[in-house]
């Protein structure tokens, strides 16, 4: 994998889950400010999930996991920011700080698949 | 959504009423769930179709897991007093099945080449597969005391 689209998405997700744990923390609701670092997450996810496509024949191990990480990823904060702007509380921000949580751990077991196996 | 005096004014406590399970706290879990549905799903459906003979009762395993976070995930979600009983009933397996299969990969290793979720107790994992039951059991219970004080009075 691109090892500076990794750690660009990781540091953007990370970002993502502390602020969304603040807004949680002072029951701040859904802004423009939020979903614009969302945006930018998916924005990574589905570049991720193209380059990620292309290099499945390259795996020798570990197939199976990288492929449903790797569709299963663009979901996950699409669904949880689509709940959050639905349901305007402070749990629909806790529900973003986990998925965006989510999305750093599956990122990052993305890149240590790539790097042990392709 | 009913709210609260729209619950209180349920003659009775039927399948149908709201136990807001997938609301407030419960929007995590079912967040959480959602994501070890999905990802689980995915890569039972690969594991058995790409090299099932590999490790059959690992990935038979993985498949079950993948169903139960399905279910769980639906059954709090929909947020009914059914819905929450059926999740209840996926949670209680997927604790069982964490703890069986846990305990089994440490006694039998051989019979589990490749790993599932649910081997060592989830540690592949960050132990997330082993809490999720538990906090899933809690939440549900609570919100069906909950519902059923208010609907039942």
């Amino acid at each position: 994998m691109l090892l500076q689209l990794t750690q660009v998405l990781v540091a953007v997700a990370a970002l993502l889950t502390l602020v969304a744990l603040g807004y949680t923390l002072l029951d701040r609701l859904i802004d423009n400010w939020l979903l614009g670092l969302v945006a930018l997450v998916e924005l990574g996810v589905v570049v991720q999930l193209g380059r990620g496509l292309v290099g499945i024949p390259d795996l020798s191990e570990h197939k199976a996991t990288f492929t449903a990480y790797l569709v299963t990823l663009p979901f996950v904060l699409a669904i949880t920011t689509l709940g959050a702007i639905k349901d305007k509380t402070r749990w629909a921000m806790a529900s973003i700080a986990v998925g965006a949580f989510a999305v750093v751990v599956m990122t990052l077991r993305l890149q240590q698949i790539w790097d042990l196996y392709a | 959504m009913p709210d609260a005096t729209d619950r209180a004014n349920a003659t009775d406590a039927a399948d149908t009423t709201p136990t807001d399970s997938g609301r407030g706290p419960g929007r995590i879990l079912v967040v959480v769930y959602g994501v070890l549905a999905l990802a689980a799903t995915g890569r039972s459906v690969l594991q058995i179709v790409e090299y099932f003979d590999r490790a059959p009762l690992a990935y038979v395993l993985s498949a079950l897991a993948a169903v139960i976070y399905i279910v769980a995930t639906v059954g709090m979600a929909r947020g009914n007093r059914a819905s929450n009983r059926v999740a209840l009933v996926a949670c209680t397996i997927e604790l069982v099945g964490v703890l069986v299969v846990g305990a089994l990969s440490y006694a039998v290793p051989s019979a589990f080449p490749d790993k599932t979720v649910w081997s060592h107790f989830g540690s592949g994992y960050g132990f997330v597969p082993l809490v999720l039951p538990v906090l899933g059991i809690w939440w549900l219970t609570r919100v069906r005391s909950r519902s059923s004080g208010s609907a039942g009075a």
